[in-house]
């Protein structure tokens, strides 16, 4: 029976370190983070978060990784909420979210966020509120830029990136031609995202904004795509398939045209800020012979024009943890976690103090530029379509698409457009 | 006497199946049966997704008529004034667009399709052209998938029965395509269909001197659904090849031997015993591949997203894009009805609920 008694000892014991693990389970907390994992976003969050919990041992903090395309997060987000589920605290979202997710949300002004919304870029904080209620803090800003070869623009005998969609056309053709017929047949003059999707809402946003051809649904609730600046603005962008875009550029989204302008074979692309820093990275061919500016305009006296896009955290109103669940969002959202995901990873803030701080401006040159875009940007009409900002976005790129694969010219495709978007916001139709 | 015990002892072997039948038949009331009348009684209301802000409603069948209006109406031909003849462009005849021929009310109408026919040009209006072209395109992929999955599934089965050396090896690595999960066979596929000369295939046909290196499989739509068909051949036809060859593996060798004796053909062989004895085979795997190829969904999603829909990528979009409850649930049961067709049409043809 000599076995008998050590466990006899044991079991008191075995006890106390049970009751006392049980204790520090009741005492911390874990916060769900559910976030997006294109490139480098998903290292630096994890970089941020031990940081976080190093300095609260009491808040354990798990990520969440949500699928890259932003359709199917949003489509994960709406099941999460359908089912008022408790499983996820904290959620990356998307600029255009805020509108159909604010009913999920708490309003973060009730924990602790009303300290810091000062330091913010007004704009960003403007798009998170609704009815008072800050439902998401900003902690990254974007903008659609012109990236263009600087070397390969020199050597063709031109001055600077173009000014106007038809310079940039007429640009593109010279250099892609010159560099097809000097050997190297996969060149191209301009890739974009055209596949059908959010994405493509943006790139043709850019184009209409530029040109006087409306924003979609302008503030003042009118419908504003069916004109004639529309028409031939969208006639200008079907040209550009198959001439000096891939044909494949309809099914392409960010990383497609990264991909080929990053491999040397694009003289222009518009794409967001995180293409740079991977363009500028050791082993990419373009380091150095690549710079950004804003798009170009319709016309001379047109304004430029840059979708604003950006990402936020929000509180889930389902969370068991709201308060620890705010601190994590507010963490994620502060001064030193932009600077840092801004020197690693090229990430925009939206502190604009992080655009006065030499270390993210010796690594990222073009963020002194950046301020100019941001000023150019033009919001997507989604605060004010609310939760049918999703059906507004999909007529619209489905209609962008038809015209861009010929399916349908470009009149129809927006004269159809202007009757659905009546059907589905009931608001009036105008000129821009 | 003689003859009641016999119709006891059946009633009772009856009994004893319906007892023994009972828990699967609870089951499929609960995951089958309820589900399908909540989907059923959530289409005929105007319930939105992931919201409580908005009251539910009865509709009717509000949306079972906007997904499946249809009208087919001619479009008048564009005459030039000046010369009162039709007018040309691009060496085609012109005709008026549809949108002012179309009716708008009590349903707006858009083009689903457009054709010619007895001289002249028609248009096909749909109040959800859409769904109406995922139909047709569901359709025309399910028939071509199944039909090449078939004959192939055939041909490599009848190979693989043979006896040789390195047959169990051959019949592993035929499984192979099966045994990918979709998402990443599509996403595969996806690379190797790249628009430029990025992707394997147009690289090799570019070295060929076929295209010019810049063929957009997914993204030039008369080539959309035979690359999505392509993709899916490729994929299945194990599964079917598998299917049949346990199919085979029941027909008596003695068959064979007799016919040979009797001096009947390989053609004859095939036509007079192998196909006879294995239509169960080919029923069930006919019925199998044809449902799910009508549920078509993944290949859909990924490699095409909001460029083209299949029925059931177009009822995922109405539901998380447009938050529409109430249609999508209409659309379910819609594809739900397509399917019953295809299966009822099977059952009655290959008579499998004969006993």
């Amino acid at each position: 029976m000599s076995w008998f008694s050590p466990r006899i000892t044991t079991l008191p014991v075995a006890l106390a370190v049970m009751l006392a693990g049980a204790l520090a389970v009741a005492q911390s907390v874990t916060v769900q983070v559910a976030v997006g994992a294109v490139g480098t976003e998903l290292q630096l969050h994890r970089q941020a978060l031990d940081q976080f919990m190093a300095d609260n041992p009491d808040i354990r903090v798990e990520l969440l990784e949500t699928p890259s395309g932003g359709t199917d997060r949003l489509g994960l987000y709406l099941q999460f909420f359908e089912a008022r589920s408790a499983d996820v605290d904290v959620l990356q979202i998307d600029v255009i979210w805020p509108g159909i997710l604010e009913e999920h949300l708490v309003d973060l002004l009730q924990y602790g966020a009303d300290a810091v919304v000062g330091e913010f870029f007004p704009g960003s904080i403007a798009n998170n509120m609704l009815d008072g209620r800050l439902v998401a803090i900003p902690y990254q800003i974007g903008a659609g830029m012109l990236y263009y070869r600087t070397d390969l623009l020199e050597q063709y005998g031109f001055d600077g990136p173009p000014a106007t969609w038809t310079e940039l056309e007429s640009m593109a053709t010279v250099v892609m031609e010159g560099e097809r017929a000097a050997g190297n047949p996969d060149m191209w003059g301009f890739v974009w995202q055209g596949n059908a999707y959010e994405g493509l809402t943006c790139n043709a946003l850019e184009w209409f904004a530029s040109s006087g051809a409306g924003e979609i649904i302008e503030s003042d609730r009118t419908i504003t795509v069916f004109n004639d600046a529309a028409i031939e603005v969208l006639e200008m962008a079907a040209r550009w398939v198959g001439t000096i875009s891939p044909v494949g550029v309809t099914g392409f989204v960010e990383d497609d045209a990264r991909n080929l302008f990053q491999a040397g074979n694009a003289v222009f692309m518009r794409n967001w800020p995180y293409a740079y820093n991977l363009g500028q990275a050791e082993d990419s061919v373009i380091r150095g012979l690549f710079d950004v500016t804003v798009l170009p305009s319709g016309a001379p006296g047109e304004p430029n024009a840059a979708t604003l896009g950006g990402q936020s955290f929000g509180v889930s109103a389902y969370s068991q943890h709201p308060e620890a669940a705010a601190k994590v969002a507010l963490y994620l959202a502060s001064l030193p976690v932009q600077t840092l995901r801004a020197v690693e990873g090229s990430f925009s803030g939206t502190i604009a103090a992080l655009y006065d701080d030499p270390e993210v401006l010796e690594r990222n040159p073009f963020f002194a530029g950046l301020q100019g875009i941001f000023a150019s940007a033009v919001p997507r009409p989604s605060t004010v379509t609310g939760t049918d900002y999703g059906a507004v976005s999909r007529a619209y790129y489905t209609a962008v698409h038809d015209a861009l694969t010929g399916r349908q010219d470009a009149e129809t495709a927006l004269a159809l457009l202007e009757l659905e978007l009546e059907s589905i916001t009931g608001f009036p139709t105008g000129q821009p | 006497m003689s003859a009641g015990r016999p119709r006891q002892l059946a009633g009772g072997e009856a009994r004893t199946a319906w007892w023994l039948m009972l828990p699967a038949l609870v089951v499929m009331a609960i995951v089958a049966i309820y589900p399908l009348g909540q989907v059923v009684a959530l289409s005929v209301t105007d319930a939105r997704f992931a919201t409580q802000r908005v009251e539910r409603a009865y509709v009717g069948l509000d949306n079972y008529r906007r997904l499946l209006s249809l009208t087919v109406r001619e479009l008048p031909p564009v005459v030039d004034p000046a010369t009162g003849r039709q007018d040309l462009r691009d060496g085609r005849l012109r005709y008026e667009s549809w949108v002012r021929i179309l009716p708008r009310e009590p349903l707006r109408y858009a083009a689903a399709y457009e054709f010619s026919a007895f001289g002249k040009r028609w248009v096909v209006g749909a109040t959800s052209p859409a769904f109406i072209r995922a139909a047709v395109d569901t359709v025309v992929f399910t028939v071509w998938s199944v039909a090449l999955e078939t004959i192939l599934g055939m041909i490599i089965a009848l190979v693989l029965s043979a006896e040789f050396v390195g047959r169990g090896l051959l019949r592993t690595l035929m499984l192979l395509p099966w045994a990918v999960v979709t998402v990443v066979s599509a996403r595969i596929w996806e690379w190797m269909l790249q628009p430029t000369r990025v992707g394997f295939f147009n690289t090799l046909l570019y070295d060929l001197g076929l295209g010019d290196g810049n063929i957009g499989f997914f993204q030039t739509a008369s080539m959309q659904l035979p690359t999505m068909i392509a993709m899916d051949v490729w994929k299945t036809t194990p599964f079917m090849a598998l299917l049949f060859l346990a199919g085979l593996a029941v027909i008596p060798k003695e068959l064979y031997e007799a016919a040979e004796i009797d001096g009947a053909s390989a053609v004859r062989r095939f036509t007079a015993i192998t196909l006879p004895l294995m239509a169960p085979a080919i029923a069930v795997a006919l019925i199998f591949r044809t449902l799910d190829a009508l549920r078509v969904f993944d290949v859909f999603q990924v490699v095409l997203g909001g460029q083209r829909y299949s029925l059931a990528s177009y009822t995922q979009a109405v539901l998380i894009d447009q938050r529409e409850v109430g249609l999508s649930s209409a659309a379910s049961v819609v594809i739900f009805l397509i399917i019953l067709v295809f299966a009822v049409s099977y059952m009655r043809m290959l008579k499998v609920d004969t006993t």
